[in-house]
């Protein structure tokens, strides 16, 4: 059975084809990188897989089901989590309260449940808490659980994104340049956290970035788009050599 | 270490509900005296304050809390105040009310007690929230503004039509005197207590979240569609009783009662307290509705170092702009931007202070 799999995916914006015949599959507990040059239509891939897009054509397969056409929360619920390219963090809100949202979607209590407090709530309160708190633990955060979140500097802030993102317990996490603006060091930490979250939540990743030192390191396999076109696909060190893929990234030589 | 802690905040929480239910018995007390030595004028602005209240803080779950900037009030309380109306009003009275057309079949011959013709408005408002939320919430912003401001309208011009449920631009006269001191109150408190806790739950998260960030909130697994229902079927709700209580005071309820100015007064006191602080609202209704009051003194004829100064009626709605525009100048986050009140804030405060070292 295929895991997750994206067969033909086309997404048309008016006269423009932003992405065109995307094919992908995962295997369960895979880390599958996507490159390209900017605008090659990388996040639209993103988008349209985690339902903020409805592709024009194509479909997207995951664990049997088909997830084009559905919307986002309900992707989410299903087990396919992503991040943002630009950290969409509430920033407004503390550090700690940004993964006590995520867990929002598998709340069982009603309404009614949460006013009165019942003690069914405050229990499910209470361990939604725990779960919140061993999170931050695992990204490094406990420290600053009570914090603004919008005042992390930018490294935490993207290691905090990964931990709500994982609040919402998912089997498949959409990663959208998780190193950009990190340093060589915080790269290298977030490489070992990635790897480590993998083993233990038994993560699938797919990740776009354009850290070439980063994605060659952390992927199995990789795809490199071009216009919306799949130029190239194999393992990091077949890229590295596609005369197609320099093509694309230095132009013609 | 940890288990110290715990205690520690246990006993804190004991100690903040032991002050939530002391303040709450002094208020009690405040209001029988009140109630029992206040002049007429001075319990019908106590009763004003606690309507408006609950009107701010359920008005202020849709649009301070969950930032969606709905203008539907004066539509919800026009539904609750005729629902309500219409259930308590007897048969009889009824009869004699529609003298235009008479009132349609099963509203001619219902007749329920006070509490429960709330309920039904309060749940027929909630009904008419959740039909209007389908179009109301498949836009954004200000086109959600203004389509809602348009169901405000819509709602009038329906009660002004309908000669035989609402009596057209007759309206509903000799409504039973029954909203007192104890009812608005109570309801009041009932609607802060519900919003409080619904706001610091994890639904009032997802409702901040949505607010904050509606896209990153769906990425995280929240429903934004139902949960944007959810909060605005609620402010329905008890906007609906609001209404319901208010034609319970007034008496004579007409379409011409619930405009605009309504949810502008109401949009006034959110702001005006904070836009997603329940404090701030409380604060604020209870502000407007007496400030509104004590600014009658600029409506009276006066002699200024011997000029005489005709009264000039709605000079007091010149002042209190004024003081919006100053407000808003000087405070443009509102009295408590989205900041909420709790009993350790207030100790620490008067800690400092007393320290003599304020901030």
């Amino acid at each position: 059975m295929t895991f997750f799999a994206c067969e033909n995916l086309t997404m048309r914006f008016g006269g423009l084809t932003a992405v065109s015949e995307f094919n992908l599959s995962l295997n369960e507990g895979e880390i599958v990188g996507l490159i390209g040059p900017n605008g090659a239509g990388k996040t639209t891939v993103f988008n349209m897989i985690a339902g903020y897009y409805r592709p024009s054509e194509g479909k997207i397969i995951f664990k049997k089901r088909r997830l084009d056409g559905m919307k986002a929360n309900r992707i989410n619920k299903l087990g396919v989590a992503r991040t943002f390219q630009n950290i969409r963090l509430f920033s407004e809100l503390s550090v700690v309260e940004n993964v006590l949202i995520a867990h929002h979607g598998h709340l069982k209590s009603s309404f009614i449940e949460a006013v009165l407090r019942t003690p069914r709530y405050r229990k499910e309160e209470d361990g939604i808490r725990e779960h919140a708190l061993n999170l931050l633990k695992e990204v490094g955060l406990a420290e600053s659980a009570d914090d603004q979140s919008g005042s992390l500097p930018y490294g935490k802030q993207r290691r905090l994104e990964i931990a709500r993102a994982l609040a919402t317990r998912p089997k498949l996490l959409l990663l959208d340049e998780p190193a950009a603006g990190m340093n060589p060091s915080e790269t290298m930490e977030l490489l070992e956290l990635l790897l480590r979250l993998r083993k233990e939540y038994g993560l699938t990743l797919f990740v776009i970035e354009h850290d070439m030192k980063f994605i060659m390191r952390i992927c199995e396999r990789m795809k490199v788009l071009d216009y919306g076109i799949t130029i190239a696909e194999g393992t990091p060190s077949e890229i590295q050599k596609d005369p197609r893929v320099i093509e694309a990234y230095l132009g013609e030589v | 270490m940890s288990a110290k802690l715990d205690t520690y905040r246990n006993a804190a929480a004991v100690r903040n509900r032991l002050l939530t239910y002391v303040s709450l018995a002094l208020l009690a007390i405040f209001l029988y005296i009140a109630d029992a030595f206040g002049t007429e004028y001075e319990i019908r602005i106590l009763i004003n304050c606690a309507i408006f209240i609950a009107l701010a803080v359920s008005y202020n779950l849709i649009n301070g809390v969950t930032g969606q900037f709905s203008l539907a009030p004066n539509a919800f309380a026009a539904v609750g105040a005729y629902t309500s109306a219409l259930l308590t009003m007897s048969p009889l009275e009824k009869q004699l009310s529609f003298i235009i057309e008479p009132v349609i079949w099963p509203l001619s011959v219902i007749h329920t007690p006070f509490l429960v013709s709330l309920i039904i408005a309060g749940l027929v408002t909630a009904f008419m929230g959740f039909l209007m939320g389908f179009p109301v919430f498949r836009v954004r912003g200000d086109y959600l503004a203004i389509v809602t401001l348009g169901f405000g309208e819509v709602v009038r011009v329906i009660a002004n039509n309908t000669q035989s449920i609402t009596n057209g631009p007759l309206g509903l006269k000799g409504i039973a005197n029954h909203t007192d001191i104890a009812w608005s109150w109570g309801f009041a408190v009932f609607t802060v207590f519900f919003v409080v806790r619904l706001v610091r739950s994890s639904y009032g998260l997802a409702l901040k979240a949505i607010r904050y960030d509606e896209s990153a909130a769906e990425a995280v697994g929240i429903d934004a569609f139902w949960h944007k229902m959810f909060a605005f079927i609620l402010s329905a709700f008890f906007g609906g009783i609001g209404g319901g209580l208010l034609a319970h005071l007034i008496t004579t309820i007409s379409p011409n009662l619930f405009t605009f100015f309504l949810t502008f007064n109401l949009l006034i006191i959110i702001v005006l307290g904070g836009l997603g602080s329940t404090t701030g609202a409380v604060i604020a209704a209870v502000a407007v509705t007496i400030g509104s009051e004590l600014l009658r003194f600029f409506e009276e004829p006066m002699n200024i170092g011997g000029i005489h100064i005709p009264g000039i009626p709605g000079m007091r709605m010149v002042i209190f702009s004024f003081l919006l525009v100053i407000l808003m100048i000087y405070a443009r986050r509102g009295l408590m931007g989205t900041d909420e009140f709790s009993w350790q804030r207030a100790i620490d405060f008067l800690r400092r202070y007393k320290k003599g070292n304020p901030e």
